[in-house]
């Protein structure tokens, strides 16, 4: 008997992350190699949508500032999504775009259509994220290959298979880059993780793969919440589950693709971010999948700001601290799973 | 008289059921109507729970087809067969922090619009199920932090939130004390009664018996058709199926049939070929003696005893040699001619605690007359004399013959062992 007291906790829970959000984006803006006093961010942003130029100063803000804090947010949340279906999909509170290889396989094809592609601006705007989406889809399809017996799917092997996966296609990267020098220099700092040096283009891009890979989910929450209840299970209530799935793990593949193709490998936040969400918010999608999208996007602009300011000037790829956060966070959930038994 | 043609609100047509190209069950024929619940039961692994898995999409139906009110169900989409069949799995998953009620409110999936959140009505049956179930109280609780027994209750309220027409039960009280047992079987019979079509697998022969208007066996990848409990399950099925002998009788509080599992098929193929151990028995008062005698590898030999006594039904079970009177006939002197050649060929006759009667007198009396060594269990008093003193002077006879006293049924059953040492 939780009728519309709840739609409003909904709601205030909601309206408080994106106020959040907010204020990270405002913060990671301001801050940085040069700080820069927080009403001035808000009038440069006025001051653009309003179609007046501004300065020098309004340039760096707009031009530099804006588009890679957005970038860290959308590429959070997209992580943070993907995290939310595949830990669905699988009923695996471990499951995310890193630790199941989507992410190297995004990486390998993102790589493969860098160096096919040549130089040419245009073709790799669009060759670099398909690459991406080919890669995250046939990656999934192998890692869940392969961690398939007899129709079963064990947590443990798709981990496993996820894990040797990602490796396995990271070295061929690798491989590629050693291959073709001129690649590997623009690819590198871009495979550790990094936002540096990108623009509008980017943003526009993950934003239009970040809200289509959202369709299905949204129109899709309640099946989601069935299939935490085991295939079988979810089938018995009315879930096409083969059908969905597959939906399911390509809007994933997408918005993996898209977040990979902008700022490289970036671990963790798919696992981290849902998992507190749930801890907290409990495991319905309807409010597990707006809040952790939102906690992603926060958690990555944070992140990125850290990169940026903790060894200012110089700056640190932000994979690099979200594995420093993620890693520790994940064997502490590997040592109390094992304990719960 | 013509009955009215109705749709069976579930039927297997000659359905061939298991997983890809591995035959499970072959050639299910068989209906469930509305307000009828029938019972499956079966050796482990014979196929009872695929039959049902086939139903809902869990197996594949290889050959023949299942239908529900008519329609083929594997060719069903899955929402639409959601609204016609709920399904209670032997075992559900509880890994994720769902209250209990939007557990609960999950059943009503398949009946919600795609972007529509539950409406009043939704609301009004799931408050409805959760109070039929008994789980109301459970409603703000996580469900990974229930027990068994919760879970299961608190499933099949799930189920019933589909306000299915059909529902399937695998085991449903499997986790369930006994309380809760009864409980929810009572709500299932009552569903059935309101007019649900109910097909459950039990591993329990009385359960099933005691709730089902029909129950099938499923054993060898077949399933016999369905017939009313006490048909279903005689002692001879029983033995056929699961390997085991049992005393199948009526329950005198519940009315239905009772099964007592006395011994299983190998310890049957146990039993040595020596001379048998006599025993005078007769309304239960050798059926546990008899038991273990059987256990301990003995043959035994019964004297004469009326179908429908519980010593009968008992020495059948153990195959123990009998001569078999009609129910209250008494031994005549045919009977006693054959009673007096088997106790002849015992190693010797233990003398059970039962009552003498003028029926059963002639047991007693060629016991005593055989020449066998005797062993007398218990005292005889006047309680267990309804023969005018003709038992009370048999008794002595014996005692005057040499015939050993014991007090309890261990002694009794250590003669026994003594005795074949000696044979």
């Amino acid at each position: 008997m939780t009728p519309a007291p709840g739609i409003s906790r909904r709601v205030l829970t909601l309206a408080g992350l994106g106020a959040a959000l907010l204020l990270a984006i405002v913060a990671g803006v301001a801050l940085g190699a040069v700080s820069i006093p927080a009403g001035d961010v808000v009038s440069a942003v006025t001051r653009a949508l309003t179609g007046h130029s501004g300065g020098l100063a309004d340039a760096v803000i707009i031009d530099l500032r804006l588009p890679r804090v957005l970038l860290a947010a959308l590429v959070g949340a997209s992580l943070a999504l993907a995290g939310v279906l595949y830990q669905a999909l699988f009923k695996n509170p471990l499951a995310d775009p890193y630790i199941l290889g989507v992410s190297a396989g995004a990486g390998l094809g993102a790589t493969l259509a860098l160096a096919a592609l040549g130089t040419s601006y245009a073709a790799r705007a669009v060759g670099v994220p398909i690459g991406a989406f080919i890669g995250a889809a046939l990656t999934m399809l192998l890692v869940v290959r392969l961690a398939s017996r007899r129709g079963r799917l064990d947590p443990t092997s798709l981990l496993l298979a996820g894990i040797a996966v990602s490796y396995t296609l990271s070295a061929l990267t690798s491989f590629v880059l050693v291959y073709d020098r001129e690649t590997m220099t623009s690819v590198v700092f871009w495979m550790m993780g990094g936002l540096q040096n990108r623009s509008w283009e980017h943003v526009g891009m993950l934003t239009v793969m970040f809200a289509a890979g959202s369709v299905i989910p949204v129109l899709y929450h309640r099946e989601l919440d069935l299939m935490l209840l085991g295939d079988e299970r979810a089938g018995q209530l009315g879930v096409p589950v083969e059908r969905f799935k597959l939906i399911a793990l390509a809007s994933a593949s997408l918005v993996v693709a898209g977040a990979v193709s902008v700022s490289g490998l970036i671990g963790f936040v798919g696992l981290m971010t849902p998992h507190m969400v749930r801890l907290v918010l409990g495991p319905r999608h309807r409010m597990l999948l707006p809040a952790s999208v939102l906690a992603g996007a926060i958690v990555l602009v944070i992140a990125d700001l850290l990169a940026r300011i903790v060894l200012a000037p110089v700056e640190i790829p932000v994979g690099i601290v979200t594995a420093l956060a993620g890693g520790p966070f994940f064997v502490w959930l590997l040592v109390r799973k094992e304990r719960g038994r | 008289m013509s009955a009215p043609v109705t749709t069976p609100a579930l039927a297997f047509a000659a359905a061939t059921v298991g997983y890809g190209s591995r035959v499970v069950v072959r050639d299910a024929t068989f209906t469930v109507g509305a307000g009828e619940f029938v019972g499956l039961v079966g050796p482990n692994g014979a196929g009872k729970s695929t039959l049902l898995r086939a139903v809902t999409g869990g197996a594949d139906v290889l050959g023949g087809d299942v239908t529900c009110l008519g329609a083929s169900v594997p060719s069903m989409p899955d929402r639409e067969r959601a609204r016609l069949v709920g399904v209670v799995p032997q075992t559900q998953l509880a890994l994720f922090a769902f209250t209990a009620r939007a557990f609960v409110e999950m059943g009503r999936h398949p009946h919600l619009p795609r972007l529509g959140a539950l409406g009043p009505t939704d609301r009004a049956i799931v408050d409805d199920v959760m109070a039929r179930t008994d789980t109301a109280h459970l409603a703000d609780e996580l469900v990974d932090e229930l027990s068994g027994g919760d879970l299961q209750r608190l499933t099949l309220a799930q189920a019933l939130a589909q306000e299915p027409r059909v529902l399937l039960l695998d085991e449903p009280t499997s986790h369930l004390d006994l309380n809760h047992a009864l409980q929810v079987l009572d709500l299932v019979r009552l569903l059935a009664d309101e007019g649900m079509a109910v097909l459950g697998v039990f591993h329990d022969l009385e359960i099933a018996a005691r709730y089902a208007d029909r129950i099938a066996i499923v054993a060898d990848a077949r399933v016999r058709p369905p017939a009313p409990p006490a048909e279903a399950l005689d002692a001879a099925s029983i033995a056929e199926v699961f390997g085991v002998r049992a005393v199948v009788r009526t329950d005198p509080v519940t009315g239905t049939v009772a099964v007592t599992p006395v011994l299983r098929g190998a310890d049957l193929a146990a039993i040595r070929d020596v001379p048998p151990v006599g025993l005078v028995c007769g309304s239960g008062a050798g059926a546990s003696l008899m038991r273990r005698l059987a256990l301990a590898g003995h043959p035994v030999f019964v004297g004469a005893l009326n179908r429908g006594d519980v010593d009968y039904a008992v020495a059948e079970a153990v195959g123990a040699g009998r001569v078999a009177l009609p129910p209250f006939g008494e031994i005549d002197d045919a009977a006693a001619a054959r009673v007096a050649e088997g106790y002849a060929a015992c190693t010797h006759i233990i003398v059970c605690e039962t009552p003498f009667g003028r029926a059963n007198l002639p047991n007693l009396e060629v016991a005593v007359r055989s020449g066998r060594p005797l062993v007398l269990v218990g005292s005889f008093g006047t309680d267990r004399d309804y023969a005018h003193g003709e038992a009370r002077r048999l008794w002595d006879e014996a005692l005057a013959r040499g015939a050993t006293r014991v007090d309890t049924e261990d002694e009794a059953l250590a003669s026994a062992g003594a005795a074949s040492k000696e044979a």
